[in-house]
């Protein structure tokens, strides 16, 4: 298969991508031809060191920056319609929840905005059902701030999927998480996504995190950020805790490591 | 579709067991501990209650002790028994007086707030407005409002619209202030979240905007109060015929030294009352916010 008829079937594809940012007299390089189809329904991780262009990518993707040169296409859309038709459930880094609504209130956020689009999200009893089946049913009526950081990213990761988007964009949802809370977070999150079924675009710094997650990891290197390898996952799913003891995850772990080293070195 | 991954909420704190199966998250092996009792602290809850009547009845009792103890004369400095007795012996006087005064002041407060939060709201949204608007306020807050007051009576006459535009220039310095900062600290975050989403402006400024500046135009509103009752009897001071500040001004020129200081004690009532009230609504709309967090105040 043609890499043009890969990009035709891809739901999210970068085509020799370019981005610069340009800060007062600092003209930083952010991105450098970078390529990559992410199939439907396909889960692929975005790792590298900091600064090598993951968030930029992951915004690309988004419609929340447009590229210099290149293109990024979103189910046959450019990313600025696929947005307008409310086709992402965006996941930041913080759970950036409202802090006057309450989790059933911030959990509804983005199927209330933007109403003119056909996407209305779950409908409430699908939201609470899913609410109900990842534990926040005690918590329905709490505010932000009386719950944890572990409840308060699980109530962000909610929301992105009680809006029932096909394209998901996670901006390194469990890296302000405490380790244990941060494992049960990547269940929960394959959980949910097994479900729906959703696109997602993952960006990470945990290798681990990266391998029991994805089909794909695409390995990013720095200064300018590019794609230095995409490294095939191959575990089985359904995919549990047990899965992280067994001698293919490890490889696969060690693949990652050493395209990291690779890239950091080059 | 993908195959499904099992998984239960292990790590719910306080998840309630009804059945009492031993839900996941509840170990039935580990025995049930009860919770100590929490000691209920009435004495702490009146005394905070009760606290700032103390405040006040000790700074009384304090003044009354110094003018019994220094013997002084009314006219430098009278027992404040006789201003509040005075007072309460002329409530005709002092409620009709104070109904002017505080309806100039409330129409100086809300115009101020909302000429405000229109003007901050252009700030905010655009850098061009910020700059052009800017050096505006500056010359507005550097300005004494006292010397605008005979121009606003040349313009509109004896009307109440000299006093409330007065009181609307002492207020509206903080209230843009505090808005523009309230508007423009939202969370980059959560914005780009509904930038997701494809929100419009009108939505990120009703859902976003506004309730992150709410805080911030509470604690304008506090400090509003005062400078608008302030604004209202400098105005007039200047020419009216009615309003506690004329009611102090004409006790000034006759050495009706009662009247003088129930003037100000009424006015003193009148922003502390409206200050509460600020505060008991502050508490029910900002129940969310971190500024109403008891615990944080304990050291």
């Amino acid at each position: 298969m043609s890499r043009a008829d890969t990009a035709a079937d891809a739901a999210i594809s970068f085509e020799a991508v370019s981005k610069w940012f340009r800060r007062k007299d600092l003209l930083v390089h952010a991105l450098s031809r970078v390529s990559l189809d992410v199939r439907q329904s396909e889960f692929v991780s975005l790792i590298g060191p900091s600064g090598c262009g993951k968030s930029t990518m992951l915004r690309l993707a988004g419609g929340l920056l447009e590229p210099d040169r290149g293109s990024v296409v979103v189910d046959n859309q450019s990313p600025a319609e696929a947005r307008r038709q409310k086709r992402y459930g965006f996941v930041p880094q913080h759970p950036a929840l409202l802090p006057w609504r309450t989790v059933r209130r911030n959990v509804s956020l983005l199927s209330d905005v933007n109403r003119r689009q056909d996407n209305p999200g779950m409908s409430t009893d699908d939201q609470l059902a899913m609410l109900d089946d990842i534990g926040l049913t005690p918590f329905l009526d709490s505010l932000p701030r009386e719950l944890s950081g572990g409840l308060q990213q699980r109530v962000s990761i909610a929301r992105a999927f009680a809006l029932g988007a096909p394209v998901l964009l996670m901006d390194e949802p469990f890296s302000a998480l405490d380790e244990i809370t941060r494992a049960d977070m990547r269940y929960l999150l394959l959980h949910l996504w097994g479900q729906i079924g959703s696109t997602v675009l993952f960006v990470t710094h945990s290798i681990p995190e990266a391998v029991v997650l994805s089909d794909r990891v695409a390995v990013l290197g720095s200064r300018p950020g590019r794609i230095t390898q995409v490294i095939d996952v191959g575990l089985p799913r359904p995919r549990h805790a047990e899965v992280e003891d067994s001698d293919d995850f490890h490889q696969v772990l060690g693949e990652v490591r050493a395209a990291l080293r690779q890239g950091w070195s080059s | 579709m993908v195959e499904l991954t099992d998984w239960t909420p292990s790590s719910v704190p306080g998840r309630p067991d009804p059945e009492g199966d031993g839900e996941p998250g509840l170990d039935p092996e580990f025995p049930v501990e009860e919770p100590p009792e929490v000691p209920r602290r009435p004495v702490r809850r009146a005394a905070l209650l009760v606290a700032p009547f103390a405040g006040l009845t000790a700074f009384f009792v304090g003044w009354e002790i110094y003018v019994v103890v220094r013997n002084l004369r009314p006219l430098t400095l009278p027992l404040p028994s006789d201003v509040i007795i005075h007072v309460v012996e002329n409530p005709g006087f002092y409620s009709r007086n104070g109904l002017v005064t505080i309806q100039e002041a409330f129409w100086g407060f809300w115009i101020a707030f909302f000429a405000a939060l229109f003007v901050a709201t252009w700030m905010a949204h655009s850098q061009f407005v910020e700059r052009a608007t800017m050096p505006v306020i500056v010359l507005m807050q550097s300005t004494p409002v006292a010397v605008l007051v005979p121009i606003f009576l040349l313009w509109f006459g004896f009307s109440p619209w000299p006093k409330i535009l007065t009181a609307m220039l002492f207020a509206w310095v903080p209230f843009v202030a505090n808005a523009l900062i309230g508007l423009r600290s939202i969370d980059s975050e959560t914005h780009e979240l509904l930038r997701s989403v494809n929100a419009s402006r009108w939505e990120i400024y009703w859902r976003l905007r506004i309730p992150h500046s709410l805080p911030y135009l509470f604690a304008a509103g506090r400090i509003c109060v005062g400078l608008a009752l302030v604004g209202a009897v400098v105005g007039e001071f200047f020419n009216s015929r009615e309003g506690l500040g004329n009611a102090a001004r004409v006790a000034q020129s006759r050495l009706l030294v009662d009247q003088l200081w129930g003037s100000v004690f009424v006015l003193a009532f009148i922003g502390v009352a409206f200050v509460l009230l600020l505060i008991a609504v502050e508490r029910r709309v900002l129940r969310w916010h971190s500024s109403q967090d008891t615990d944080h105040r304990s050291l």
